[in-house]
C-alpha cells in the first residue's frame, strides 16, 4: 500500500458491517450533574493541602498550619456561610431539575402518536 | 525593542508556557528585552521564567504580546495602558465538553470565549497559532488575524528511531480530556489487541481532574486488562523515549487548535492517525492517515493493523512526515514572528 488514502479504504472495507461510528464520550448519569454539586456543596478545606512551594518550605507550611487553627473560629462561620449558600443553590437546582423532569413526562404523555391529532382525543 | 509577554496560566508542561519561553529565547536572540507574566502560576513553576501578572507595570513605546488560552481574571487591565498589544490565539476548548466532568473547566471555558473577543476588540494586533484559530478569531471580530504557527524547534528532541523491536506500541500524548477522545483511543485499541494481543498502549497527559482520570483507567482496565500504561509529568527525554518506542501516534482529537505532538511524531517518525478536526488537518496535510466523524472503533482497528504492519505504508508516512515538518521550519516561522511584531505583516 502506498498512500494514506489507500490505507483508509482497506480499513473501512475490512470493517464493512462491523459497527457505525463512534460513540459519545464516556456516558454519563444524566443526573450526575446535581449530585455532584449536592456533594460539593459542603465545604471542607484540607489543612493538609496548606503547604509552601518553596525550597526548605518547611517552616512556612508549619507557620501557615498554625495560623489557620488560631483562626479557626473565622474560618468556621466562613465555611458554614458558603456552604449554606451552596447547599441552597444544589437544592434549588435539584428542585426545578425534579420540575423540568416532571413537565418533560407530561409533555411526552400528551405527545399525540403518528397519524393523531390533539383535537381528535 | 521590548516585549513583555502575557500568559493566562503558566506551568512546566504547559504548551503554552514552553511557547512563550521558547519566544522569550528568540527575542533575546534578536537583542530585544523584556519580561514574561502570567495571570496563574502552577506551584511547580519557576518564579525566574514567568512571574506574577500583578507585577506588570505596562510602560509606553512596549509591544505587550498576550498568549490567550484561557479566562484569566483581571486580563484586562495589560490593555489600558498605552503599549502596542498583540493578542495571539491558543484556542479555548468549547465549554460543552465539559460540563459533564468539570463544571468549573465549562465555567473557565465560558468565560475564556467571551474574555477573547472583548480582548481582541481592543488589541491592535491579533493572531492565532494555526489558521483555524485565526478563522475563528477573524469570524468572531471581523477583523484581519495573522498566522504564527507554533515554533517548532527539533534540535532539542534528540534522535530518530532506527528500527522497531517488540510489541506493537500505540502511543498518544495529550491531556487527559473528554474532546481529546482517549476513551474512543482506549476502545479502538481494545478492539485492535483482539487480534494483536501482544499490543500495548501508553497515554501520556495530565488528567483534567483525579475523578477523569480514574474513569479512563477503569475503560482501560475493562476493555484492555493490563495493556494500557497512563503517564504524566515525563521529562524531555523520557518523552522522547515513548516517541521512539511507539508504532503509531493515534489521535482522536475532537478538537485541536494546533496539537504539537503531531509534529513531535513526525520528527521521531511514528506514523500519524488522527481525526480530521479543528487545527488537525492543517498541521497533518497529506502527512497521517485523517478520519472522518463517520469512521467507528472497529475502522480505527483495522487501520491501526494496516499501519502497523504495512512496511511500505510506514515507509511512506515517515517519509511525508519528514517533508511536513519542513512547513514548520525554525527560521521560517521565527521570521514570521519577528515580521508580526515589527507590524511589517506575518
Amino acid at each position: 500500500m502506498k498512500s494514506p488514502e489507500e490505507a483508509l479504504a482497506a480499513a473501512r472495507s475490512r470493517a464493512a458491517g462491523a459497527g457505525g461510528p463512534a460513540g459519545p464520550p464516556l456516558p454519563e448519569d444524566p443526573t450526575a450533574a446535581a449530585k455532584r454539586l449536592a456533594r460539593w456543596a459542603i465545604i471542607e478545606p484540607d489543612e493538609a493541602a496548606v503547604y509552601s512551594t518553596r525550597r526548605f518550605g518547611g517552616p512556612i507550611t508549619a507557620f501557615k498550619r498554625v495560623l489557620i487553627r488560631l483562626l479557626r473560629q473565622y474560618f468556621v462561620q466562613v465555611n458554614a456561610q458558603q456552604s449554606r449558600f451552596n447547599a441552597d443553590v444544589a437544592a434549588h437546582v435539584m428542585r426545578l431539575e425534579e420540575r423540568v423532569g416532571e413537565l418533560e413526562r407530561r409533555t411526552g404523555a400528551d405527545e399525540p402518536g403518528p397519524g393523531e391529532d390533539r383535537a381528535s382525543r | 525593542m521590548r516585549v513583555t509577554q502575557v500568559l493566562c496560566a503558566a506551568g512546566p508542561v504547559d504548551a503554552v508556557t514552553n511557547q512563550a519561553l521558547a519566544w522569550r529565547g528568540l527575542f533575546d536572540r534578536w537583542g530585544w528585552d523584556g519580561a514574561d507574566f502570567a495571570a496563574t502560576l502552577a506551584p511547580d513553576m519557576r518564579r525566574a521564567a514567568i512571574r506574577p501578572l500583578r507585577e506588570l507595570q505596562p510602560a509606553d513605546g512596549e509591544i505587550v504580546l498576550i498568549h490567550y488560552s484561557g479566562f484569566a481574571r483581571d486580563l484586562e487591565r495589560v490593555l489600558d495602558g498605552s503599549a502596542r498589544t498583540v493578542l495571539v490565539s491558543h484556542n479555548v476548548t468549547p465549554p460543552d465538553y465539559f460540563w459533564p466532568y468539570e463544571p468549573v473547566e465549562g465555567v473557565r471555558c465560558t468565560l475564556g470565549r467571551e474574555q477573547l473577543a472583548q480582548l481582541a476588540a481592543c488589541a491592535d494586533t491579533l493572531a492565532g497559532v494555526s489558521e483555524y484559530n485565526a478563522r475563528e478569531l477573524g469570524e468572531a471580530t471581523g477583523r484581519e488575524v495573522a498566522v504564527i504557527p507554533v515554533l517548532f524547534d527539533r534540535t532539542g528532541l534528540g534522535p530518530v528511531r532506527d528500527a522497531a523491536f517488540g510489541p506493537p506500541t500505540i502511543l498518544f500524548v495529550g491531556r487527559l480530556a473528554p474532546h481529546k477522545r482517549q476513551d474512543l483511543v482506549i476502545r479502538a485499541f481494545g478492539e485492535y489487541r483482539r487480534w494483536r494481543e501482544d499490543a500495548e498502549l501508553v497515554l501520556v497527559g495530565t488528567p483534567l481532574s483525579p475523578s477523569f482520570g480514574s474513569q479512563l483507567r477503569r475503560l482501560a482496565a475493562e476493555v484492555a486488562p493490563g495493556a494500557v500504561t497512563f503517564e504524566t509529568s515525563l521529562s524531555a527525554s523520557r518523552l522522547a523515549e515513548r516517541y521512539r518506542d511507539a508504532d503509531v501516534f493515534l489521535c482522536l482529537s475532537e478538537h485541536e487548535g494546533f496539537c504539537i505532538p503531531l509534529l513531535e511524531a513526525f520528527h521521531f517518525g511514528v506514523p500519524v492517525i488522527a481525526r480530521d478536526a479543528g487545527a488537525v488537518r492543517e498541521v497533518v496535510g497529506n502527512a497521517g492517515v485523517l478520519l472522518e466523524a463517520k469512521d467507528g472503533v472497529a475502522t480505527i482497528a483495522e487501520l491501526l493493523d494496516v499501519v502497523v504492519e504495512d512496511q511500505e505504508l510506514r515507509a511512506e508516512l515517515r517519509a511525508r512526515g519528514e517533508w511536513r515538518l519542513e512547513a514548520y521550519d525554525y527560521e521560517s516561522t521565527a521570521e514570521r514572528l519577528r515580521r508580526t511584531l515589527e507590524g511589517r505583516g506575518a
